[in-house]
């Protein structure tokens, strides 16, 4: 008999076995790493912090929804999600087995990201601890795309408008965007972008920014809840 | 093993299963046949928990399908109609994967292999196997956590003669061993070679259950085929295997040396289906 353990463990060495030629996914690692490579070498005027904001934000929300709803959807397309449900693996462990790698393979690009900044790890606490738990949300949030869509040709139309709701209504609302501002308080992702704000901009500690990281961990929390409810509803179809 | 009472299950207005019953003895292997559309694999989801019953009730291993099926699935191996291997990882991976999950030995996947002919493929990719080979890794996955009992849904659909004989003899292996066995099929030979027991389901309902013999003898149309040494060779008659007049002239042809074989003319199950629901199996 398999320890809950073993088979989180099972499922990230195949993950891991998975993602070497997966290079729809691949690839989607590569474009924030680029993207701020280009902003911080092209466009050197622009705000401290912000070559590095957009590249983590790019990577939290795009990378970390993105990566995970196709995953899923393949499962699903591919009627390989049904062996899981039916193996001894309980939800949670299909989650967090399928999650991990996305998870960890965000957190090493988040690091190359710190080094192509030029940012060198100033604020760190910060932005570690806000990149942990948005990415925990982000990957909770394109599960849930995954399980929605019917193939993986269909998460883009369940999933960009999600996407892009969490990716650009943040940056417009730094802007000072007002319907955009408003729109953003309810959205996890803005609170993420506004903590980078304020340690750059404002030099603000993690300590000033307890609410921010209250919201997140919650933003959390609901996002697991609501995708065991889809999980659940989708296995009995 | 299995037993299933009044089972009824609806996709909205459309009836899929109309209220069966059936039991599945410990050692058996039990076929569901029917043409697609029927209800099968709706009543094997069911009865592996994937979906739930709209009333009834379906008991695996003494316990309830759906609400003990956390319990029920350690001990039942399924094969699916449908390859659903992961594509991308290699046979051996895919097996692995499996075995850790289940937290068996990872020793035991090349024995497996050895025994369905796979070890050359092991380290393929599943996306270059042919079906047959897909179907013979499905059918070790399915084998790995050594369950009680396999669900095997339309196990040879597709393959070719040879790759259906590998599956067969395994499966007949697996049984001697004492696995029970529920296999949906519309291919009758599959099921006539397999099968202990057999249940016709059309259109949700079970409309004839039994042993192979007990349905050929029951819907037998008491004629037999003789073919005799006639004046110009060999000669072939039909004859009521009831009544004095037939009982005569096989006395005869006996005596005289005429006789050359003699067909009790049951029918096929195909021609039971036919008979007992007015339309072929497809």
């Amino acid at each position: 008999m398999s320890s809950s353990l073993g088979r989180i463990k099972a499922l990230l060495i195949k993950e891991l076995q998975d993602i070497r030629t997966n290079f729809n996914v691949l690839v989607m690692y590569v474009i924030p790493i680029f993207m701020t490579a280009l902003y911080k070498s092209f466009i050197p005027q622009m705000p401290e912090g912000f070559a590095l904001g957009f590249g983590v934000l790019f990577l939290v929300v795009m990378v970390g929804m993105y990566v995970p709803s196709m995953i899923i959807a393949e499962e699903k397309e591919k009627k390989t999600l049904e062996v899981l449900i039916l193996s001894p693996a309980k939800p949670v462990e299909v989650f967090i087995g399928k999650g991990l790698l996305t998870f960890l393979s965000m957190m090493a690009a988040f690091i190359v990201l710190l080094v192509i900044s030029g940012n060198y790890f100033k604020h760190f606490d910060v932005l570690l601890s806000a990149t942990v738990i948005t990415s925990m949300f982000s990957i909770l949030v394109g599960m849930m795309v995954g399980l929605l869509a019917q193939n993986q040709m269909s998460t883009g139309i369940v999933g960009l408008p999600l996407y892009l709701l969490f990716m650009m209504v943040p940056l417009f609302g730094a802007m000072n965007v007002g319907v955009m501002k408003a729109i953003g308080r309810v959205l996890p992702t803005y609170y993420y972008f506004d903590m980078i704000r304020l340690a750059f901009d404002e030099g603000k500690g993690i300590f000033d920014m307890i609410a921010h990281l209250g919201i997140l961990v919650f933003s959390v929390g609901i996002a697991f809840l609501i995708l065991l409810l889809i999980y659940k509803k989708k296995r009995l179809e | 093993m299995i037993e299933v009472r009044h089972l009824k299950k609806s996709y909205g207005n459309k009836e899929a299963l109309k209220g069966i019953d059936f039991r599945v003895e410990a050692g058996e292997v039990f076929g569901l046949l029917g043409p697609n559309g029927a209800g099968k694999t709706t009543t094997i989801k069911i009865l592996t928990g994937q979906i739930q019953p709209s009333s009834g009730e379906a008991r695996v291993l003494g316990k309830d399908a759906m609400k003990q099926k956390e319990e029920i699935k350690l001990h039942m191996g399924i094969v699916p109609e449908k390859a659903n291997l992961y594509e991308r990882l290699t046979v051996r991976q895919n097996l692995e994967l499996f075995c850790r999950l289940y937290g068996c030995d990872l020793g035991q996947v090349d024995s497996y292999l050895e025994k369905v002919h796979l070890m050359n493929e092991k380290n393929s990719p599943v996306k270059k196997l042919s079906k047959g080979m897909k179907q013979r890794v499905l059918l070790i996955r399915s084998m790995l956590h050594q369950p009680k009992l396999l669900f095997l849904d339309e196990p040879t659909s597709g393959l070719d003669p040879a790759s259906a004989e590998q599956i067969h003899k395994l499966l007949l292996e697996l049984n001697q061993k004492g696995m029970t066995i529920l296999l949906t099929s519309h291919n009758m030979e599959e099921v006539e070679k397999l099968c202990d027991r057999v249940a016709f389901l059309d259109e949700g309902t079970i409309k004839a259950m039994g042993t192979i013999e007990e349905l050929k003898l029951k819907y037998a149309s008491r004629k037999m085929r003789v073919w005799i040494e006639g004046e110009n060779g060999i000669e072939e008659k039909l004859m009521d295997m009831d009544g004095r007049e037939s009982a005569a002239c096989m006395e005869e042809w006996i005596r005289q040396g005429k006789l050359r074989s003699i067909h009790s003319c049951e029918p096929t199950l195909a021609d039971i289906f036919v008979k007992i629901t007015g339309r072929e199996i497809v």
